[in-house]
């Protein structure tokens, strides 16, 4: 069916510290003021955490929790106020642009285009950290597109135009992309939020394989509890830029805490696979 | 759909040249005197074994002196408009910019104004007279994409929006000057300016500005053609071609410098010529898609294959009276803009 | 098989370049144009540019790149020797027969090298820096006026005379000249002069400045104007000529057509009803000569002298040359006016470029 991608190759990768640990984040923190005399407008506190290849880890928090903030530093796309990221033993912050986006992919919700492309010339541009000069597309980096598509199953759309596929294909498409890149991290920032019921297991599904297969280490900013509870290993719950537990989600679906995080009356079971699930009320 | 390789390049590449080649065959037989076929193939094969003196005086002159160069500066202009053009569509992400919307033509008549007012000034050298009209336009169009650059900051880098609008203002500001110079110095010797800003190819130009323009051409058009690759992605967004791999900041300032020097380098020369640098680079998207490898070659030959016609056709429509070229580009222009946006460009 | 078809067209290809760059070699090759074949006898003279320049001795293929200096050449009597002139070369009307050469900030390059010519007169208010550079570029002599005032003009025709090889024609032309101005100005020695708003364009409206013969020729006339301006082509504010509220107002124009009720048109323009002039009707019609700078200005400025102060000019007038009556702009003036206009500072927004 599809074929594994490519291992990371472990020959520039020096490890530092713990083997086993890909991705390490030490007491990141970030604020932002819009203005030098006003205050700092958002504050992500220092927080902790570290993640393993082949892991599924969830930002999860309500809106305006700092998730967003804390993808963007984890992606390079914004220097943390104190604090380090680590990839593989290396500064996320010191790698140049093309090396990072060899290591590190991330999965937006849309993507605008000025003048529409293919199908499989967009998931190509996945293959642009890796190419040389010029960057003429090899047969190498056709295979791996194809590949990718293969992966999430949009094979049937590699001739089709961008804009005139639907959202879910889109949205698929756009996760093609990430993994032409061939990283070792895989960002996606809520995935899920145009999606329909169905879609959403799909994707989730989708990435439990992917990590699985490929040993990517996945990070999948969302506020869906149950999807949550379900398929990540491991859960870092945010609220108003704190982090509040960092653990499996059986650790961090305690109600109490959810409750005040979600502001909404809940209740939490555990199913018989060992995961939560979580039941909301109505207010009244 | 086979994705776009080197080989493939060079083929279409390959055929736009043979256009132009032949477009420049006809423009070098036609004009105001009449120039045979044969005779003209003649004396251009004189011109290549150096029997200079050989040549008919009948054609020998109109040919080689008078048309070739302009043929040539025309070629030269064209590719580098559209090239510019092209580059300032991506780097600004916008579908409606021209070379021109940065401000960097106004600049170059304010520069082209103050230099024929100290050419008046000066001791009357033809040695270097061809030079310093040129000379001050091209700082003029420095100064503005200087002033230009630090107008579109934003948090230290080049932003899109920024310079668009800190470009647009630029462009206004230096109409304005131009107006005010041009109603308050006394003494007629401006009225050549105005005659230049409408755009023209009819000036002489010596031939080390040809050779100026030739190398800043191939310099600053291969510096874009190396971030050919990164453009497509920035089309796609910033933060996208950042996360996919693209040093933004970078790219933004060759593409912008590079562009820059392009139409400055143009404009100083023959003057504001206008639709080149925005129509030629929708056209061979249409042609040939929007992938920059193809593109910034394919609008480089189609600017030089669409501006000597223009020229061509300004020579010898009302001839022996002359159109300005800009005329001619305009009203081919304007009606293929309008089926253009009809198409929802390309 | 792509790959033959590729190499062949790459062969094709590299082939166009190859001849590309050769011919641009060949042109860089290529010295001052095609070499002269036989040499006339040249000389060197200092032309209105303040340049030497090398001249033939006896120029017998002329190009005249301005208007004035083609009617100069005709009242030569050099005419056999003229082969080309601009568009706007309409007197005398033998002028318009020659073979044209284009416009006067543009002519056609291609056209002055077919006429073979072996001296291009230009003016320096009329023709443009580029001119001049293209020609010598191509190696072509050319001769350059620049003339700020009547007696200017006169010296001027004398020198072209000298270079076109006709200098007792000259000589004798120029004396002619000279003598009428030194007639009249004994006849307006004791008349004050009147103060007159040359009328160039009337929207918007533009006059003359102090610094250029037309300015002189009122002068010579016996009227000054009174825009006090550097410029050679200023544009006035109505507001401005209200207050100085001149004597007359004098307008070029260059048909003989007789039309009071043309005055009238211009004078129901709005706001032209705040001048004297205007209610009581004092105005002058001139030719159009008196902004060319040849010959004719002075027969213009003895016609406006004698519109202007009729009163010291006893005898009738007879036909004078060149002379008209009132009429206001028609098609073929608006022809000569808007080949000053484009020499003038831009006027309207789209001419002054993007």
């Amino acid at each position: 069916m599809s074929t594994p991608l490519r291992m990371p190759g472990p020959s520039q990768d020096q490890p530092r510290g713990n083997p086993d640990v890909r991705l390490s984040v030490e007491q990141a923190s970030y604020a932002y003021a819009p203005n030098p005399s006003q205050a700092p407008l958002f504050t992500l506190e220092a927080l902790s955490f570290q993640a393993k290849p082949g892991e599924i880890v969830s930002i999860l928090g309500p809106n305006a929790s700092g998730k967003s903030t804390l993808l963007k530093l984890i992606s390079g796309a914004l220097e943390p106020l104190s604090g380090r990221i680590f990839l593989n033993g290396f500064a996320t912050g010191s790698l140049p642009p093309k090396v990072r986006a060899q290591r590190i992919a991330l999965v937006q919700q849309e993507s605008r285009l000025l003048f529409p492309s293919r199908v499989l010339e967009f998931v190509l541009q996945g293959r642009h950290a890796h190419g040389r000069g010029l960057r003429f597309v090899s047969d190498e980096d056709i295979a791996i597109a194809t590949n990718a598509l293969a992966q999430v199953g949009a094979s049937h759309l590699a001739d089709r135009w961008m804009d005139k596929i639907s959202g879910g294909e889109k949205q698929r498409v756009i996760l093609a992309r990430a993994l032409a890149q061939q990283p070792i991290l895989l960002l996606l920032d809520e995935p899920t939020l145009h999606l329909d019921i169905g879609a959403q297991v799909d994707l989730l599904e989708s990435l439990r394989r992917l990590a699985a297969e490929n040993r990517y280490t996945v990070l999948v900013v969302t506020h869906e509890l149950n999807l949550t509870g379900e398929y990540a290993e491991q859960v870092v719950l945010l609220q108003k830029g704190k982090c509040l537990r960092v653990g499996p989600p059986a650790t961090v679906f305690q109600r109490d805490l959810l409750e005040h995080v979600f502001q909404a009356p809940l209740t939490v079971e555990m199913t018989s696979s060992g995961r939560p699930r979580v039941t909301l009320f109505s207010k009244t | 759909m086979r994705p776009l390789t080197m080989s493939r390049v060079f083929l279409r590449c390959g055929l736009l040249a043979v256009i132009l080649f032949l477009a420049m065959v006809i423009a070098l037989k036609l004009g105001a005197v009449q120039v045979s076929l044969y005779g003209l193939g003649r004396d251009l094969i004189r011109v290549l074994l150096h029997q200079s003196s050989a040549i008919s005086t009948d054609y020998g002159m109109i040919v080689v002196d008078i048309r070739l160069p302009r043929i040539l500066l025309a070629v030269l202009v064209g590719a580098s408009l559209s090239v510019a053009g092209t580059s300032f569509q991506a780097l600004l992400r916008n579908p409606l910019a021209d070379p021109y919307v940065l401000g960097i033509s106004s600049g170059a008549a304010v520069g082209s104004i103050v230099a024929l007012m100290i050419e008046n000034q000066l001791a009357f050298s033809a040695e270097y007279a061809g030079l310093i009209t040129p000379l001050g336009a091209f700082i003029g169009a420095a100064v503005t994409i200087t002033a230009v650059y630090f107008l579109g900051r934003r948090e230290g880098q080049i932003d899109s929006t920024t310079l668009l609008l800190g470009g647009v203002i630029t462009a206004s500001f230096l109409s304005a000057v131009i107006m005010f110079l041009m109603s308050t110095l006394a003494g007629s010797n401006l009225r050549g300016a105005s005659y230049w800003m409408m755009g023209s190819l009819s000036s002489l130009p010596p031939r080390s500005l040809l050779y100026l323009l030739g190398v800043g051409f191939v310099i600053a058009a291969g510096a874009i053609y190396t971030t050919a690759s990164d453009l497509n992605l920035l089309l796609a967004g910033e933060k996208e071609a950042m996360h996919l791999g693209v040093d933004v900041p970078r790219v933004r300032i060759v593409v912008y410098l590079a562009a820059s020097i392009l139409t400055g380098l143009a404009v100083s020369v023959s003057g504001a010529i206008g639709y080149v640098g925005l129509l030629v680079p929708h056209a061979m998207r249409m042609i040939f898609g929007a992938d920059h490898r193809m593109l910034l070659p394919a609008s480089a030959l189609g600017g030089a294959i669409g501006l000597v016609i223009a020229d061509t056709l300004a020579r010898t429509v009302v001839a022996p009276s002359e159109l300005p070229v800009g005329a001619v580009t305009a009203l081919v222009g304007a009606p293929f803009f309008i089926y253009l946006l009809r198409r929802r460009l390309g | 098989m792509g790959d033959l078809r590729s190499s062949l067209v790459t062969r094709a290809w590299l082939l166009c370049t190859g001849v590309f760059v050769v011919l641009a070699a060949g042109v860089a090759a290529q010295g001052n144009g095609a070499g002269a074949v036989a040499s006339p006898a040249m000389h060197e003279v200092t032309d209105g540019y303040g340049r030497t320049v090398r001249v033939p001795v006896n120029p017998s293929r002329i190009v005249s790149l301005a208007p004035s200096l083609t009617e100069t050449v005709y009242a030569l009597g050099d005419q056999a020797h003229l082969v080309g002139d601009t568009d706007y070369c309409d007197y005398p009307p033998d002028a318009q027969k020659k073979t044209k050469v284009g416009g006067v900030i543009n002519p056609n390059l291609e056209q002055i090298v077919a006429l073979h010519p072996d001296l291009v007169l230009l003016s320096k208010e009329g023709n443009v820096l580029e001119t001049v550079r293209a020609l010598d570029t191509l190696g072509i002599a050319n001769y350059a006026t620049d003339v700020h005032s009547v007696e200017q003009i006169i010296a001027s025709i004398q020198k072209l005379a000298e270079v076109l090889n006709v200098s007792e024609a000259g000589k004798k032309l120029t004396d002619d000249l000279e003598e009428r101005l030194t007639a009249l100005q004994a006849k307006l020695a004791r008349v004050a002069p009147k103060r007159v708003l040359f009328v160039v364009w009337p929207d918007p409206l533009m006059s003359v400045g102090q610094k250029t013969f037309v300015a002189d020729a009122l002068r010579r006339a016996g009227a000054v104007s009174v825009v006090e301006s550097n410029q050679d082509w200023p544009q006035v504010s109505q507001e401005e000529v209200a207050r100085l509220q001149p004597d007359y107002l004098v307008f070029a124009s260059s048909h003989a057509g007789s039309s009071d009720h043309d005055f009238e048109a211009l004078a129901d323009r709005p706001g032209w009803q705040i001048l004297d002039a205007v209610r009581n009707r004092r105005f002058a019609v001139v030719s159009e000569a008196i902004i060319r700078p040849a010959p004719r200005i002075v027969s213009v400025i003895e016609d406006l002298a004698r519109q202007l102060h009729p009163d010291v000019f006893p005898e009738k007038p007879g036909r004078q040359e060149g002379a008209a009556v009132g009429a206001v702009p028609t098609a073929s003036h608006l022809k000569q006016v808007t080949s000053l206009v484009m020499q003038a500072p831009c006027v309207t927004e789209s001419s002054c470029g993007r």
